[in-house]
């Protein structure tokens, strides 16, 4: 067997992007299929340095559709298969990842998101918030973390595979171009070591047996004949979503609870919020911070608390209201005052979140 | 006509490393010393192109303040970094026919060193020097045998760097085990240790040498400064 | 007590009738796959991927595992199924807009990188399901719901010669045919050796098929054989363009 590519936990320095690349070999992924774009190439640079050490496999595509098709082949075939892009490759991969929900295959891809809309800027930005959780043309049935240190760049890159393979919704780890290129120290470890039991994979197609004979032969759909058939599966799937969104939401909070003020962020500008906060509770401020991790779905009942408890929540992030939108849908009817504070592909920093806060008292 | 310029002797030292391995910091750093110590004319040449993004560019301005030669794109010359291709400067490879000190900063990528085949004069230039960059907290060059393998296959070098740090979580004791590594991989390839650099804040603590007799280079971090 | 006529055993009889037009290519094409599947011993390792078109009435026409993907992209799903698990015997199944049009860059990327899976493309000379339009494959001067006039192809450019492009980008170990439902045995074979070609682990195997579309065509059994059988013929020509370990075979007629 080969050997594992991390096997005592040690604390490590590398970019975000060589950090989803170990995180996905060390969550025993098989195959990777990617198309290069910035800011996410090396994600592919670092795993097809490790692949051929470790047994694992790699395929460069023609484009982001091939990339996002080929990873839901590869998941039929019952590999851990995964891709990653950013963009306007995301834009492309929202098709297959329209199937993959049609389908319930539990893809998994990381986005570094960029600037937008077009090509735009390769730099920074949190303009694929809509995108990457509503993407497609269909209900958002998806699964999304939003990281904002190396540390949550291992540790969700590794449960995105098992959220994926466990409920089989297309699951994302959100990042952006700063996290994908800064550089800061994390542990890298091996789950198993850790008591994190990998979800097993299973085969769509492939399966023992003659189909016909020993077994019914898949037939795996993503097409119906009348409304009331596709009605009937997507009932089911978000009966199923449903259930499973109190299982996976994940938030980070500080002092949300008893605040006037309350700061909302997500992804690395939770960074520069949660620094804000804390220099203004300790000159006294009745300020608090909370950082939804999985973006879709939001932590709802912890949104609402927040929103009938704080007289203002503001929502801080380098869009022009995309998270902004799908904490308004969560918290209509509830008392708080929201206050925006949006730079739209650009980087926010802790001093004008600080000041802006202070604005409000 | 060719016009030979005979510059004499003088530095030329080409620092090159994995990725984020911290030879942009290292140059940097390096370029400064030499300042610091009266060397009259210097020139800090960014060679990364495998990496635009975090490169001199933004610290250009700054460095330049201090009376660095920085020959580096400014960020608003280049459009849609990292989509529009890699572009060398034209300055860049012509570098060596500059008067004075160089010191360059080699990007990374499979090819390692032979971006110096894109500088014009490497081969022929006796003073250049090329120096590897090595963290030992970065996963592929973390042992001894990583790192001979990994500098066997880089083309000549002549001499390896404990850079080994993590970033704001740095501390001695990863150093020391560095500069043991770097040592180790150091004596099987037959090559010097230049020194291990470590920053100021820690510097002092360590000495003039690390534990294995190498010289501490006390270093400023200016890099983190530089992204985007 | 009703008569079932002969069927290849990796049919799935629940699925038969089959939803095809009468008069459709499909079925001949699934016929010889079918047969095809059950002498290769097969229908274990099969992955049966359609395309969307007409091609998609084919989801469950096996019983064999089958995948619905989208318009264009069977070849990426399959591509990525078999570099996944090389065990399995991967099959795209698509129309000439799926494989020429939309997912052409999928057909010459695949084709190019020489990956081991069968492509089976059903050339109808224009888009059954969506109502007859215009299609690469379109013949000059034939007329479609897009092309009322007949195509132009000043403006439209000519029709796709799909085995000639795949014969020239693919390299060493690839299998190119072009077949026709009008000489099925002779389909057949082509069938057969790609999927052998798979099985030996050679590389790309390509069979475009020359199809009959009735319905679109407007034509009754006499004029659509006519079609089929003079018009696409002679600008399609039918043959085996490569055949690894033998020498290539450029476009031979069978006629």
């Amino acid at each position: 067997m080969t050997e594992k590519p991390v096997q005592e936990e040690k604390r490590v320095f590398m970019t975000g992007n060589e950090v989803c690349a170990w995180a996905a070999a060390a969550a025993q992924a098989e195959i990777m299929y990617g198309y290069p774009i910035t800011p996410q190439n090396e994600i592919m640079h670092y795993w097809t340095r490790l692949a051929p050490k470790y047994n694992r496999d790699f395929l460069q595509t023609e484009d982001e559709l091939s990339a996002g098709f080929t990873t839901a082949g590869g998941i039929m075939a019952g590999k851990r298969a995964f891709t990653a892009t950013s963009g306007p490759g995301n834009i492309l991969m929202q098709e297959p990842f329209s199937m993959a929900e049609a389908m319930r295959l539990p893809t998994v891809a990381i986005i570094q998101q960029r600037g937008g809309p077009s090509t735009a800027t390769v730099i920074y930005s949190q303009q694929e918030v809509t995108m990457t959780s509503l993407g497609g043309n269909g209900e958002g049935l998806r699964i999304v973390y939003s990281t904002a240190t190396h540390q949550e760049l291992f540790d969700y890159t590794i449960k995105a595979f098992n959220t994926a393979w466990k409920y089989r919704f297309p699951t994302f780890v959100l990042a952006d171009g700063y996290q994908a290129k800064m550089r800061e120290s994390l542990k890298m470890y091996d789950p198993e070591a850790k008591g994190i039991k990998m979800v097993s994979t299973e085969p769509y197609v492939g399966k023992e047996g003659v189909p016909g004979v020993d077994r019914d032969p898949g037939h795996f759909r993503n097409t119906y004949n009348v409304e009331e058939e596709l009605y009937e599966v997507l009932e089911q799937y978000i009966e199923d979503y449903d259930k499973m969104a109190p299982e996976v939401a994940e938030y980070e909070e500080i002092g949300s609870q008893d605040a006037d003020v309350v700061v909302i962020s997500h992804g690395v500008v939770s960074r520069a919020a949660k620094g804000a906060v804390q220099e203004l509770q300790k000159q006294g401020y009745k300020v608090g911070y909370f950082r939804p991790i999985t973006i879709r779905p939001l932590p709802v009942n912890e949104i609402r608390d927040i929103a009938n408890s704080a007289k203002k929540v503001m929502v801080v992030e380098s869009a022009n209201g995309q998270l902004d939108r799908l904490i308004k849908e969560k918290v209509y009817g509830c008392n708080a005052e929201m206050i925006p504070f949006f730079k739209p592909g650009v980087g926010i920093t802790t001093e004008e979140v600080e000041s802006r806060l202070k604005e409000l008292f | 006509m060719e016009v030979i310029i005979d510059i004499g002797d003088r530095i030329v030292e080409a620092y090159i490393g994995e990725y984020a391995s911290g030879k942009s910091e290292v140059a940097v750093n390096r370029a400064i010393d030499l300042l610091h110590e009266g060397h009259p004319e210097i020139s800090l040449v960014d060679l990364d192109i495998v990496e635009p993004c975090y490169t001199l560019r933004p610290i250009k301005k700054n460095l330049q303040g201090m009376g660095l030669n920085v020959l580096a794109w400014d960020t608003a010359d280049t459009i849609g970094l990292g989509e529009t291709g890699n572009i060398l400067r034209a300055e860049n490879k012509w570098a060596l026919k500059r008067e004075g000190d160089i010191i360059l900063d080699i990007g990374y990528g499979v090819e390692g060193a032979k971006t110096l085949n894109l500088l014009e004069g490497a081969e022929e230039d006796d003073n250049l020097q090329l120096f590897v960059v090595l963290n030992i907290a970065r996963p592929m060059t973390s042992s001894v045998n990583d790192i001979v393998n990994y500098v066997r296959e880089l083309k000549k070098v002549d001499g390896l760097i404990n850079n080994t740090h993590l970033g704001d979580d740095t501390y001695i004791d990863i150093i020391q085990d560095g500069a043991r590594i770097v040592s180790e991989a150091a004596e099987h390839l037959g090559i010097p240790v230049v020194a291990t650099t470590v920053v100021k804040e820690l510097a002092q603590s360590i000495g003039p040498y690390d534990c294995c007799g190498n010289v501490v280079r006390s270093v400023t971090r200016y890099m983190p400064e530089s992204f985007w | 007590m009703t008569v079932q006529p002969a069927m290849p055993m990796s049919w799935r009889r629940e699925t038969k009738p089959h939803k095809f037009c009468p008069g459709c290519g499909h079925g001949l094409v699934l016929k010889v796959l079918g047969q095809a599947v059950d002498e290769l011993n097969i229908q274990d390792k099969m992955v049966f991927g359609c395309d969307i078109g007409c091609s998609l009435l084919a989801w469950d026409f096996f019983n064999v595992d089958s995948i619905q993907t989208h318009h264009g992209r069977t070849t990426p799903v399959i591509t990525g199924m078999k570099r996944a698990n090389p065990n399995l015997i991967g099959v795209a199944y698509m129309g000439d807009g799926g494989g020429y049009a939309i997912g052409s860059q999928h057909l010459v990327s695949a084709a190019t990188r020489n990956e081991k899976i069968t492509v089976i493309l059903v050339n109808n000379t224009q888009y059954g399901m969506t109502g007859g339009q215009m299609a690469p494959t379109t013949l000059p001067g034939q007329k479609t719901e897009t092309s009322p006039y007949g195509r132009d192809v000043s403006k439209t450019g000519n029709p796709t010669l799909g085995p000639e492009m795949v014969n020239a980008i693919t390299g060493e170990g690839a299998y190119v045919a072009r077949g026709t439902v009008s000489k099925v045995n002779k389909l057949k074979e082509y069938i057969k050796k790609a999927l052998e070609n798979q099985i030996n682990g050679n590389g790309f195997s390509f069979v475009e098929v020359l199809s009959a579309c009735p319905t679109n065509w407007r034509t009754n059994a006499e004029k659509t054989w006519k079609f089929l059988e003079e018009e696409m013929a002679e600008y399609f020509k039918v043959g085996e363009f490569k055949v690894p370990g033998s020498r290539e075979e450029e476009g031979q007629s069978n006629g």
